[in-house]
């Protein structure tokens, strides 16, 4: 008998590694993506410790038809549906924590299956923050990226890359890769003794924050200015293409492609913390977005591709 | 199978005076229920009347009538709704001299 495979046809507008992981386009549902919360160990379900960024009021997810007040029903790029990220209307000026609710997470929790090599992380997304009120409101984004936090027999890392688009009402347009500057535990925890998050971890919200849009949690990618389409108005989104190639046997960047633009980061590491406990194996995929001023920020992926080789 | 999702809208807040849950997009779904998980009910005569409000653009709302039994006490509620559109959120009062209710608001969502 003869076996002829058929590939889902919205792969076409991906370049997968050999494996594929998994493969998620949102018009099937959330496919295993979820809002991230913190650890509810405590007494009566609450946290158990004491942190200088309140981590339990992240925006929620949902699944979005990118339906806007003038224009009606955008869909996503292939069918309806897209996984919405949403921000809370408040936030904190750049250089202080991020305020409770001004950034969302979507996380997908897996484990490593195969030998150490090479990984994928691809996205077709938009963004655009809620149309409250007239004009337009490119510069209410902060920022958005993805990573994978991985934790192998030696190390737990987060691996992946943020776009600065905005700084306090001022465009930055800037990528960045998750790299931390050696500074302390409590430097980088805002002071705070005994933090759960060690330096290198949870750089989205951690790691001391500057007026230039740089943070002790992240590196510019040399020459990593890129003018995104944001659209010329705030109910035109466009869907982009991301790509980030990373070699966790190498425990390193490969590349990063934005739209028709790849960044060549080899050679370029991540940070490197000592494992926690109750993760080895770790390998979750994850993507946020913040915003610079008191608005949701809404942020689209029409899919996402996990790969491998 | 019909597709699902239970998701934690609203996380033990403290609201004071007014309860709005963030917009949530259920388009895909057909039936709906809020739960509202009360843990504290502080103030004199304390009273939260709640109800379920659409919309057409999640920026400018509209009672759609279902509505929640009124809560003076810690507890768990409910209210249903079907023929919503797009946009869903939870929008109360809470009467009585500094009133306090802490709350979660959870929305399953059934395709």
């Amino acid at each position: 008998m003869e076996h002829i495979i058929a590939l889902d046809a919205g792969l076409n507008k991906y370049q997968p590694l050999k494996k594929i992981i998994c493969y998620d386009d949102f018009d099937k549902g959330l496919k295993g993506w979820m809002d991230l919360h913190p650890n509810y160990v405590g007494k009566d379900f609450n946290t158990l410790r004491y942190s200088h960024v309140d981590k339990t009021q992240w925006g929620p997810l949902m699944l979005s038809s990118a339906s806007f007040r003038l224009a009606g029903t955008h869909g996503s790029m292939d069918g309806t549906f897209s996984l919405k990220l949403s921000t809370r209307p408040v936030a904190n000026k750049y250089t202080e924590a991020p305020a409770p609710g001004s950034l969302s997470h979507g996380i997908k929790r897996l484990t490593t299956h195969l030998p150490k090599g090479l990984r994928q992380y691809e996205m077709w997304y938009a963004y655009t923050p809620e149309q409250d009120r007239q004009g337009l409101s490119e510069q209410a984004m902060r920022a958005f990226g993805v990573f994978f936090d991985i934790q192998d027999d030696e190390y737990r890392y987060f691996i992946g890359a943020r776009y600065v688009n905005a700084v306090d009402g001022e465009m930055v347009r800037r990528w960045q890769i998750f790299q931390a500057k050696d500074v302390t535990d409590v430097e980088w925890a805002y002071g705070v003794e005994n933090d759960w998050c060690k330096m290198g971890i949870d750089a989205m919200w951690y790691g001391k924050r500057y007026p230039d849009g740089s943070t002790d949690g992240f590196e510019w990618i040399p020459d990593g200015y890129q003018d995104l389409c944001y659209n010329e108005s705030d109910d035109k989104i466009n869907w982009s293409y991301l790509r980030l190639l990373i070699d966790t046997e190498k425990r390193e960047y490969v590349e990063l492609q934005s739209g028709s633009k790849t960044f060549d980061l080899r050679g370029t590491k991540p940070t490197l913390t000592a494992p926690y406990a109750r993760i080895k194996g770790l390998f979750n995929p994850s993507m946020w977005v913040e915003n610079d001023t008191d608005r949701r920020v809404f942020f689209f992926a029409d899919s996402v591709l996990i790969s491998g080789e | 199978m019909r597709h699902f999702q239970a998701s934690a809208v609203e996380r033990r807040v403290l609201f004071k005076n007014q309860v709005s849950s963030h917009p949530m997009e259920a388009g895909w779904a057909a039936e709906a229920i809020f739960f509202l998980i009360v843990e504290e009910v502080d103030g004199v005569n304390a009273v939260l009347n709640a109800a379920v409000e659409i919309s057409a653009d999640g920026i400018n709302w509209i009672p759609e009538g279902s509505v929640f039994p009124s809560i003076d006490k810690p507890g768990h509620y409910f209210c249903k709704v079907t023929n919503f559109g797009n946009w869903l959120r939870v929008s109360g009062h809470i009467h009585g001299e500094e009133g306090e209710v802490k709350a979660s608001v959870h929305l399953h969502l059934k395709s």
